[in-house]
């Protein structure tokens, strides 16, 4: 308890906060600039899930990379690693709590933009907001938990900052992916999780493929588990 | 010069080739895979090929690599008290600003040079489109390389005020992000105001898009030039006027 206790005391001087509600800004004026392009008075609650649509993929794999390198760096740059492995706290157990920690944080950022969201256009009909807020926590998630791991194997976090690159390339362009492929890596289902889209002029509500992002969520849980046992069996980080 | 050559031996170890080479790869790749994938043709050749490569890299990820280079060039002055040596060495402030500036747009101009490289290589091997490269686009290049100056002073500063890696690279996709919503809007002033406006301009040239005319004029290639001049005179002069004032690190 101690380890998640000092966890949240380190996100203050990180200015984890700061950098979380700049993703959510960024996320909710994008989607402010896609009502625009509508017909509001008719269509504003679709209007809005597809501006957040566009928004999460557009703002969320950098923002999240960004979050995790800033996480995990200071362990690298003060040799936290070995300190806390010292106190009896194995790296397994420190990168937990580096999840959890950072992990409320965007799920904080990513349940406000949302709100935000259905502040704009009204949350009709509610069980697709609901069911898209969810998705979109459950993909945040998937992709800080592989940026946290990515970041703490690798101690030149030009590999984290590059994958969250790509990342955003990958999101912005996996709509246009076939299914197949949107599964294959975790931007992609930013994609699969969209709530609306337009298809000519018309925008229209879509079912966010919850199937997909429950299997993500299990291969993410089962993988980072994977992961941070072996961490728990090595003496300290190189 | 001994400022510049001495940032250029620090490169070898910057690993800043693999963004000059893989990022470049990744967005003609992207681009050429949708292309493919959509079954649709080229409609303008080379111009379709350049929009849905060299533009959308202009967009917002040659923004990102620059801020990604220039995190790679400060890295070494933040790591285990190199800042004291810096800020205690006889190099004055304009000096220091000017060879990272240099280098961050070198290796920059060397991103473009790749960028265009596998345009052309993707262009005639994939798609067998007819003809070279249309002469206004091969300028809107070369613009682009000059355009990234100011872009480059910008995020060399900024990761040198920072010292993280990972922020400034948040900050140019905010940077990125303003510039493109104020490009759709055709607010072109913001090109005298962002950098990140004036490289994505800067590639859009001769293409149509974004408020751009279609055809490469006098009046928009000076004021690209213009605007280059002054924000890179702006940017380096005022970097080096707060390193100035700057401080050793306990």
């Amino acid at each position: 308890m101690n380890v998640l206790r000092n966890e949240f005391a380190k996100l203050r001087h990180l200015h984890l906060v700061a950098l979380a509600a700049s993703m959510t800004a960024g996320i909710v004026a994008l989607t402010v600039v896609g009502t625009m392009t509508g017909d509001a008075a008719q269509h504003a609650s679709a209007l809005s899930l597809a501006g957040l649509s566009l928004a999460f993929p557009l703002v969320s794999p950098l923002m999240i990379a960004v979050v995790a390198s800033r996480t995990i760096d200071i362990e690298h740059h003060g040799n936290g690693w070995l300190l806390s492995r010292a106190t009896g706290v194995t790296l397994g157990e420190l990168l937990r709590a580096k999840v959890v920690s950072a992990g409320l944080v965007v799920t904080t950022a990513t349940v406000v933009a949302v709100s935000l969201g259905a502040l704009l256009g009204g949350t009709k009909p509610l069980w697709t907001w609901l069911g898209y807020a969810g998705a979109m926590v459950v993909v945040n998630l998937a992709v800080l938990t592989l940026h946290l791991t990515v970041s703490t194997l690798a101690v030149n976090q030009l590999i984290s900052l590059g994958i969250g690159v790509l990342g955003t390339v990958v999101a912005i362009c996996a709509s246009g992916f076939p299914s197949w492929l949107a599964h294959l890596t975790p931007w992609g289902y930013y994609a699969l999780a969209s709530a609306a889209d337009y298809r000519g002029d018309h925008v229209m509500t879509l079912s966010p493929s919850y199937t997909s992002v429950a299997g993500l969520a299990v291969v993410g849980v089962a993988l980072f588990l994977f992961v941070t046992a072996r961490l728990d069996r090595q003496e300290f980080l190189a | 010069m001994n400022t510049v050559a001495a940032e250029l031996i620090k490169l070898k170890r910057s690993q800043s080739l693999t963004v000059v080479i893989l990022l470049p790869i990744l967005i003609v790749g992207v681009g050429t895979f949708n292309t493919v994938l959509s079954g649709e043709q080229l409609q303008n050749g080379w111009h379709t090929l350049w929009l849905r490569t060299v533009v959308f890299h202009g967009l917002f990820p040659l923004a990102l690599g620059v801020a990604l280079l220039a995190s790679l060039i400060w890295k070494p002055e933040h790591d285990r008290g190199n800042w004291n040596f810096l800020m205690s060495g006889r190099v004055p402030s304009l000096r220091i600003v000017v060879a990272k500036t240099s280098v961050v747009a070198l290796l920059t101009a060397a991103m473009q040079v790749s960028m265009v490289a596998t345009v052309l290589v993707v262009g005639k091997l994939v798609f067998g489109l007819d003809g070279p490269l249309p002469a206004p686009l091969w300028i809107a290049a070369g613009l682009t390389i000059f355009a990234a100056v100011p872009l480059a002073a910008v995020q060399s500063a900024l990761s040198m005020l920072v010292g993280s890696f990972a922020v400034p690279i948040a900050l140019a996709l905010v940077g990125a992000g303003v510039s493109a919503f104020l490009l759709t809007a055709d607010v072109g002033a913001a090109i005298v105001v962002l950098p990140h406006a004036l490289v994505s301009r800067a590639t859009q040239l001769a293409t149509g898009t974004f408020g751009d005319g279609g055809s490469l004029t006098a009046a928009s290639t000076l004021s690209v030039v213009g605007a280059t001049i002054f924000l890179s005179a702006v940017a380096i002069v005022g970097s080096s006027r707060i390193l100035d004032r700057r401080d050793g690190r306990s």
